[in-house]
């Protein structure tokens, strides 16, 4: 992609955020978690067309797609869905195979569930 | 098509395949939109059908709703003075978003009956809209409908009938 097709993009994808901000003062509160997920996907798609490659992001982006529209069915579903997306995001960001942080002066190692 | 396979068959869609729909066919959908009812015979509706991709794209960067890319967008306005002068303040406020909602609903089933997807949306700047398409003063749009061909078909949300619906008075929850 060119870069003047890139920053129409990027402009299209701040418009998008920018209406998102106001439409949201008169919307269902439901609307503003499936907004940021939504953008966050436009955002790594458009990496993606840049082959900006991430395989971490590209995983966490066909999440969002597989599971945002449960917005519109099942408000209980979309928050499951919602707590398993940032499981998902702590997973790729591999915690417990760094050493554990000091503890009350005794050195611990992080459990993993 | 018969209409109760079309009545449960549509759905909203909001992938589309890179495909255009025929002019004609967009204006099939119009002439389904204009027979629905409308208040004291108002027909305050107006209908601005964009199919220019790049206009297309300004109009999805101001509308959140506005999901997927269509080969259409159809902005179903009203005109609200003429709405007013017909049907007083009553036809301002309910009567032309109520016909706009009616039209709305035929162009949907007339679209599905055709193969073609669509999506309502009211997640949309009224404002930022009506400059995109030229809106003058007083043409409110009330909804616009993504159309496309549908490239996903996705099942359909249950419908709840209990403490709905009641014969003759009403019996359930305030």
């Amino acid at each position: 992609m060119g870069q003047a097709e890139l920053e129409e993009r990027l402009f299209e994808l701040v418009g998008y955020m920018v209406t998102s901000g106001r439409n949201l003062l008169d919307e269902t509160s439901l609307y503003g978690p499936f907004r940021l997920l939504d953008a966050a996907s436009r955002l790594i798609l458009l990496l993606e067309d840049e082959e900006i490659i991430s395989s971490r992001l590209s995983t966490i982006r066909e999440r969002i797609d597989a599971g945002k529209y449960s917005v519109m069915t099942s408000p209980g579903e979309f928050r499951t869905f919602l707590d398993s997306l940032v499981d998902a995001l702590v997973d790729h960001m591999n915690p417990g195979k760094e050493k554990g942080g000091d503890q009350l002066g005794k050195r611990t190692e992080i459990s993993r569930g | 098509m018969d209409l109760q396979d079309a009545i449960r068959g549509r759905r909203s869609i909001r992938a589309f395949r890179n495909e255009e729909v025929p002019r004609d066919l967009l204006a099939q959908l119009i002439e389904a939109a204009i027979w629905a009812p409308s208040a004291s015979n108002a027909q305050t509706w107006r209908f601005v059908i964009a199919t220019e991709p790049k206009r297309i794209r300004s109009i999805k960067t101001v509308s959140p709703g506005l999901l997927g890319d269509p080969a259409a967008v159809i902005a179903v306005c009203q005109d609200l003075a003429a709405a007013r002068e017909r049907g007083g303040t009553l036809g301002e406020t309910f009567l032309a978003p109520v016909d706009a909602a009616m039209a709305t609903e035929n162009l949907l089933l007339a679209a599905y009956a055709e193969g073609l997807g669509t999506c309502v949306i009211a997640s949309f700047h009224r404002g930022a809209v009506g400059r995109v398409l030229g809106l003058p003063e007083g043409i409110e749009p009330m909804l616009l409908v993504s159309v496309g061909w549908p490239a996903e078909a996705p099942p359909a949300p249950s419908r709840s009938r209990e403490g709905r619906v009641f014969f003759e008075v009403y019996n359930g929850s305030g």
